[in-house]
């Protein structure tokens, strides 16, 4: 039998991330690991940020929370296997973390302030990244307060992969504002916002409230200004984040489709990856189309004429979509030299229970193989 | 059944990758062979449409792809700069203001500015005209971002009347929403695959720019249909030939998946639903559009 680069990789990582476009196949790949990590022996959680709660469903459980949840034994029996270790699942709440993140880090009566503050809410979801910046956090979070031997982080469908990457530095960058305090602190401390629109940014001032209008420019202000004083806290924070995706502990999955039109996207996440210095365990290749064999079309000729039509015509079908997916594959080998690459066949179904996610991971870990 | 002719922004949405730029495309191609002056926008993306229709990348600024055809893809750079030089109408007072470093990092983080100024130059050219005082565009299509992204855009004019206090972003929020709300010029049309996940986004998608946007879906597409071709009959003739009867069986799943996701949208949306089939070509470009147009051609006109 067979193993692939994700078989070590389940055995001996403390932390696997799985990241890709939307719709490729993220949210199945994680639980799959996790599923197999927990049945091979190591306590695994998968965190997922799937609203979708399907997965949920999938895991035998009604609902998923924004807390670690068992998964019980008996959800696993269709498997006929029995896990070796635990398995837990969550799901990630994004404006519930974001509110205990702020809890943790800010005092008192900074935290009534901010997030009452109308601002607030879309700060948290509307900041480029500040979704991704969180299931890492929360990761990180995760990692320091339990005792997983390995938790798989499913990730939310991101468009530009530094948004992923960035998040880090842009939450930084953004509690780091010099301008809200050069525009504003003085200003604040005598309690006199007006003036200091006039006073000391004079003219630049001026030119900016004519595009936001004044109200908006002081009420923001005062926000950033409230947030700003956590940036101790965030900063530390942000380094551990930082420190624990380049951890040799830690891995990255690249989930991609196999079409050769999207795969500039799986291509350059990829080149982000390895720039930031993150390693990049495997790439998944999901819902390939297998090549229709010689026995197959040797078969479709012992047909009565109109059935071998239709047949062939869909053999034709396959053909084509089998040699599109091979040139995508192709393209991504030629562009990612040195890193395995995972083919899971499309299943004829959607991955929606215990099984298909199982039988997932057993194309992951090699067990079985396309072609 | 009024046909997307009748109306002048079409708004082309749906999950990621189920073919939003291909139908926006194949749309614009209809549009400007109509006659209309065509635009086809796409938001802050990697530019597809000029790649399907085979024509250079337009890029940030207005560029003409042939006859009656325009494309430009919005990027917020570009589109702050423009936004900027309308309110303060002067470059050197743009320059000052704008260019400052620290002005910069404080536009950064008012929320949604990025997405206001993107609509907002989309919504401008909807409302261009030219000297002659026609429409400089008949007809702007929008290659909306995917279902989560797209509600959080297509809110941002809504959401700010609620939160700006009243100034100037306010009364710019107040123009687009009132364009965007208006079912006289606008039409929503939500792209869905024949599979569980992108169906179930189109219906929360059509849910979502129902309540928060007020925009209601004109049509949804069905892309990569696959059509019945095999009869029970045909299943159980393959009895003998297992490998055969999977290939079979799978496709005749297929093609009862697209019936399903057909019906399930239709019932929910309460739209009409516009199949458009899996194509076999090895190379998807202008002559795939051109096949996508054909089988889109009652949505565009209203014909049954
Ligand atoms: N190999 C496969 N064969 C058939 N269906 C699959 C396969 N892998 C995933 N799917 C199905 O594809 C859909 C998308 O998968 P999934 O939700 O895992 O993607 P994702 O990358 O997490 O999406 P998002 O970016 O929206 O979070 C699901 O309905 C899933 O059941
Ligand atoms: N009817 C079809 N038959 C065959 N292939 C298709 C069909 N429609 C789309 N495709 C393929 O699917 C790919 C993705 O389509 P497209 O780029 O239009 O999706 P999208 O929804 O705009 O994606 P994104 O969310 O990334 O913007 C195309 O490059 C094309 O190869
Ligand atoms: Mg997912
Ligand atoms: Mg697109």
């Amino acid at each position: 039998m067979s193993t692939t680069a994700l078989s070590p990789a389940l055995a001996g990582k403390r932390v696997l991330i799985c990241v890709g476009s939307g719709g490729v196949g993220k949210t199945t790949a994680a639980a799959a690991l996790a599923l197999r990590a927990s049945v091979d022996g190591r306590s695994s959680l998968v965190c997922t940020i799937d609203p979708a709660r399907r997965l949920a469903n999938s895991l035998g459980l009604t609902a998923l929370g924004n807390a670690e949840t068992p998964v019980p034994a008996t959800a696993l029996e269709p498997l006929g296997v029995h896990p070796r270790a635990p398995l837990y699942a969550m799901m990630l709440d994004m404006k519930q973390t974001w509110d205990e993140l702020i809890t943790r880090v800010a005092s008192p009566e900074q935290r009534e302030r901010i997030l009452s503050n109308r601002f607030y809410q879309s700060l948290s979801t509307a900041l480029a990244g500040s979704q991704e910046y969180i299931s890492m956090e929360k990761l990180w979070e995760l990692r320091r307060s339990s005792n997983y031997e390995l938790i798989v982080l499913d990730t939310p469908p991101t468009a530009h992969a530094l948004d992923f990457l960035d998040a880090p530095n842009r939450v930084l960058d953004f509690l780091d504002n010099d301008a809200a305090k050069w525009l504003l602190t003085p200003a604040l401390k005598a309690g006199k916002l007006g003036m200091s629109l006039f006073n000391r940014g004079g003219y630049v001032m001026r030119g900016l409230a004519r595009f936001t209008g004044t109200e908006m420019l002081q009420e923001l202000s005062n926000f950033m200004l409230a947030i700003s004083s956590l940036n101790e806290g965030f900063r530390e924070r942000a380094r551990g984040v930082r420190q624990l995706l380049e951890d040799p502990s830690t891995g990255f999955v690249l989930v991609t489709s196999p079409h050769p039109e999207r795969m500039d996207e799986a291509i350059h996440f990829h080149k982000m990856l390895k720039q930031h210095r993150m390693e990049v365990v495997s790439l998944v290749v999901n819902r390939v189309h297998p090549m229709p064999t010689e026995a197959l079309w040797a078969d479709a000729a012992t047909l009565t004429p109109s059935r071998r039509a239709k047949v062939e015509e869909t053999l034709r079908e396959q053909h084509i979509m089998a040699e599109q997916d091979h040139t995508g594959i192709a393209q991504l080998q030629a562009a990612c030299p040195g890193v395995p690459i995972i083919q899971v066949p499309r299943f004829a179904m959607d991955v929606h229970d215990i099984s298909a996610l199982w039988r997932t991971g057993r194309y992951l870990v090699g067990d079985e193989t396309l072609g | 059944m009024a046909g997307l002719l009748d109306k002048r922004l079409w708004i082309v949405s749906g999950k990621g990758g189920v073919g939003k730029s291909t139908v926006a495309a194949a749309l614009a191609l209809r549009s400007a062979r109509a006659g209309k002056r065509t635009l086809v926008c796409e938001v802050n993306t990697q530019e597809r449409v000029s790649r399907f229709l085979e024509r250079p990348e337009a890029g940030p600024e207005v560029a003409q792809l042939e006859q009656n055809l325009w494309a430009v893809n919005v990027r917020p750079q570009e589109a702050m700069r423009e936004y900027g030089l309308m309110v303060l109408r002067f470059e050197t007072f743009y320059k000052t203001v704008f260019e400052n470093r620290l002005v910069r990092q404080f536009l950064r983080f008012i929320p949604s500015l990025q997405e206001l100024v993107l609509l907002g130059k989309i919504m401008f050219h909807l409302q261009e005209k030219l000297p002659d005082g026609r429409w400089r565009f008949d007809t702007v299509i929008m290659d909306a971002p995917a279902t989560g992204h797209a509600i959080s855009f297509l809110s941002v004019p809504q959401v700010l009347i609620q939160t700006v206090p009243p100034g100037p972003m306010a009364r710019e929020a107040q123009k687009m929403r009132d364009l965007l709300v208006d079912p006289a010029v606008t039409a929503a049309v939500l792209v869905a695959l024949p599979e569980e996940m992108p169906v179930n986004e189109a219906l929360e998608l059509h849910a979502a720019l129902r309540d928060k946007v007020s925009l209601r879906t004109h049509a949804a597409v069905l892309n990569q249909s696959f059509p019945e071709r095999f009869t029970e009959a045909d299943l159980e003739a393959l009895g003998g030939h297992p490998e055969l009867l999977a290939v079979a069986q799978a496709h005749h799943d297929r093609a009862a998946q697209a019936v399903l996701a057909g019906t399930k949208l239709e019932r929910n949306l309460h739209a009409p639903v516009y199949p458009v089939p899996r194509l076999f070509t090895p190379e998807f470009g202008r002559k795939a559009i051109e096949q996508v147009m054909e089988h889109l051609e009652p949505l565009v006109t209203g014909a049954a």
